[in-house]
């Protein structure tokens, strides 16, 4: 049986605003195993990304706990939430949300300079990285010089330079035409599986999400497992 | 802290590319403006301290010199032979009061009686002669004036006056007249010191004021040795074996030194208030930078960036922004500053009114421990409001990156 990477154990997310109170996700179970590919469906604003924030220590729940190889994200302090999110957490937005005075090897290594990597062996990972998502000759590019695609590419890699064990992926190929899409579809998942991470993935798209190992819907704060 | 980070972002931060002029542009105004504040400053400062030691200068040179000492006439021979490298001379004074009367108008006057000695090469630099100093021609008593009691009085070389002299501290109670001729005049460039001091010879001096308490021996002292004042006294007091009395030049002009002194201070306290409203436009600074930059602070963060790496890798970019403006900004105003004399002359030539009652002739004086002291207190001012200012990147969320997603 897999290792447990990723457990949400009773989680409720609540966004209190004034007087009003916002119940985003209730009691809510999840397991994520070592190695998978994970899918989360459901309706605009259901809670999806809130889901994913959780899993990634960008936010905390208001009950229950997000466990991390048996470590309560929940209850990390700043510093080790930070560090936390830099080893063993990728991020790709629906957007690439690229540094744009930055060029896309400079903005694949921001990660691993922030671990205190070594500047050559960063440079020689990520150009490995950008190489295997052909573009070898855009290493030097501006995000502005770039597709669409090929900046979520620039993303991939950035979420993958620091060898995380748990990919996020919020909407990857949300903001692409449908060509570009299913490259970049295809392109992340042979990455991930290629790199031996595991995916957590949100995503609109059922043929997306049909390619991943399971695959819920996120519904009355609920998950349910099964398209 | 991982330090890589924090150095490669502060590279980016303060050299940006040319595609990001804009970032260029700031940096390089920001610079301009930091460094057009402390021209001023640092040309204030050069004026201060000039001024005031030109003023200082002619009061030590030309009124007190830099010590006062009562001894008796037998000692004040002694005095004359004394041989310490730290003072410059010793000469022999009368001094008293009274009033100057020419045909138009009267003046009230201090009267200084010297030998013609006393106009030594350190005096002579602060002085212009028109004439010789205190030559003796007949049996009148001749004075030397100064140009600015000349034109008030209204009398040149070879004319008259009268004086009446008021003597101090005797049984007599009558006032006694004196006809002088002037002989030489001078100007010091000072106009508040020339309008009431005018020198006459000792031996003529002696007579009008023949009190003890008005004669004394005036000790210059070598520049090197200005502050060792109080060490020369006790060389002095242990070659007489005996307590004399003595004062310094600050003693006898407390009121110009303490002016001198206030002054100072309530310019430094100026300096401080321009010092602090240039940390707030630093800050200002920061804050822009920031601003601009929210979204890549919330990605760093995201992919696990500590606050403290950001910070510091902001607070670097603009502390080098603000030390860059700073040297530019001094090293123009020392440049300007040392051509003060020049501009000082042209406006003393320039017959503006007002400007006769300032010492325009005073030497440039850079005091670098006042520019280091102004430079360090605008990096401490400058320090304190940017680390309050990138507080900010404390409090902005790496869930931020995901609002702009």
């Amino acid at each position: 049986m897999s290792e447990q990477l990723l457990r949400f154990e009773s989680v409720t997310k609540t966004y209190i605003s004034g007087e009003s109170r916002l119940v985003i996700l209730e009691d809510l179970d999840l397991s994520v195993p070592s190695g998978t590919s994970v899918a989360i469906t459901g309706k605009s604003g259901s809670g999806k990304s809130t889901l994913l924030n959780l899993a990634g220590g960008l936010d905390k729940p208001t009950a229950g706990s997000v466990l991390f190889l048996g470590r309560n994200v929940g209850k990390m302090h700043d510093k080790a939430l930070s560090a936390f999110r830099n080893r063993h957490i990728g991020f790709v937005f629906q957007s690439h949300i690229l540094l744009e005075d930055f060029n896309a090897l400079e903005n694949v290594c921001v990660p691993a300079l922030i671990r205190g990597d070594g500047r050559q062996a960063t440079i020689q990972r990520a150009t490995q990285l950008l190489k295997r998502v052909g573009l070898a000759d855009r290493l030097d590019h501006r995000p502005q010089k770039l597709s669409g695609g090929e900046r979520q590419r620039v993303a991939i890699c950035r979420a993958l330079i620091n060898q995380p064990d748990l990919i996020i992926a919020d909407e990857p190929t949300g903001s692409l035409d449908e060509a570009s899409a299913s490259d970049i579809e295809t392109l992340l998942l042979e990455m991930v599986k290629e790199e031996g991470r595991t995916l957590l993935l949100v995503t609109h798209n059922p043929l997306l999400a049909a390619r991943c190992s399971s695959v819920y819907l996120l519904q009355n704060r609920q998950l349910q497992e099964g398209p | 802290m991982k330090v890589s980070f924090s150095l490669w972002l502060y590279g980016h931060l303060i050299l940006p590319r040319e595609q990001t002029r804009y970032a260029t542009r700031r940096l390089l105004r920001s610079i301009v403006l930091i460094a057009v504040v402390m021209v001023p400053l640092v040309l204030a400062l050069i004026f201060m301290d000039g001024m005031m030691s030109g003023i200082t200068d002619k009061y030590i040179l030309l009124q007190d010199g830099h010590i006062q000492i009562y001894v008796s006439p037998e000692e004040e021979l002694l005095l004359n032979d004394f041989n310490d490298a730290r003072i410059a001379s010793a000469d022999q004074v009368v001094t008293g009061y009274g009033i100057i009367y020419s045909r138009e108008t009267t003046a009230e006057v201090k009267i200084k009686g010297v030998e013609t000695t006393y106009f030594n090469e350190m005096r002579r630099e602060q002085l212009e002669f028109t004439g010789e100093p205190l030559s003796q021609e007949g049996s009148l008593t001749t004075v030397m004036i100064s140009e600015v009691l000349s034109k008030t009085l209204g009398v040149g070389i070879g004319d008259r006056v009268a004086f009446m002299i008021v003597p101090e501290n005797t049984s007599r109670t009558g006032i006694r007249p004196v006809l002088a001729v002037v002989s030489a005049l001078y100007a010091s460039g000072y106009h508040e010191l020339d309008s009431s001091l005018i020198f006459m010879n000792r031996k003529d001096a002696v007579k009008y004021f023949p009190q003890r308490q008005n004669s004394y021996t005036e000790l210059l002292v070598k520049g090197s040795a200005v502050d060792q004042l109080a060490a020369i006294i006790e060389t002095l007091q242990v070659k007489f074996a005996q307590d004399f009395d003595y004062a310094t030049w600050d003693e006898f002009n407390t009121t110009v030194y303490q002016n001198f002194i206030t002054s100072r201070q309530v310019i430094l306290m100026v300096f401080l208030l321009i010092l602090l409203v240039a940390g707030v436009y630093v800050a200002s600074i920061a804050q822009e930078l920031v601003q601009d930059s929210m979204q890549a602070i919330a990605l760093f963060k995201t992919v696990g960036a500590l606050h403290t790496q950001l910070i510091a890798s902001y607070f670097a970019t603009v502390m080098t922004v603000t030390l860059l403006g700073l040297l530019c900004g001094m090293v123009i105003g020392v440049l300007i500053g040392s051509q003060l004399g020049v501009l000082l002359h042209w406006l003393g030539s320039s017959k503006i009114a007002g400007l006769q009652y300032y010492l325009l002739d005073f030497p440039i004086i850079i005091k670098w421990k006042d520019l280091l002291l102004i430079g360090l207190s605008m990096l401490g001012i400058s320090s304190v409001t940017v680390l309050c200012t990138l507080h900010r990147i404390r409090v902005i969320s790496p869930l931020e990156v995901l609002q702009q997603d």
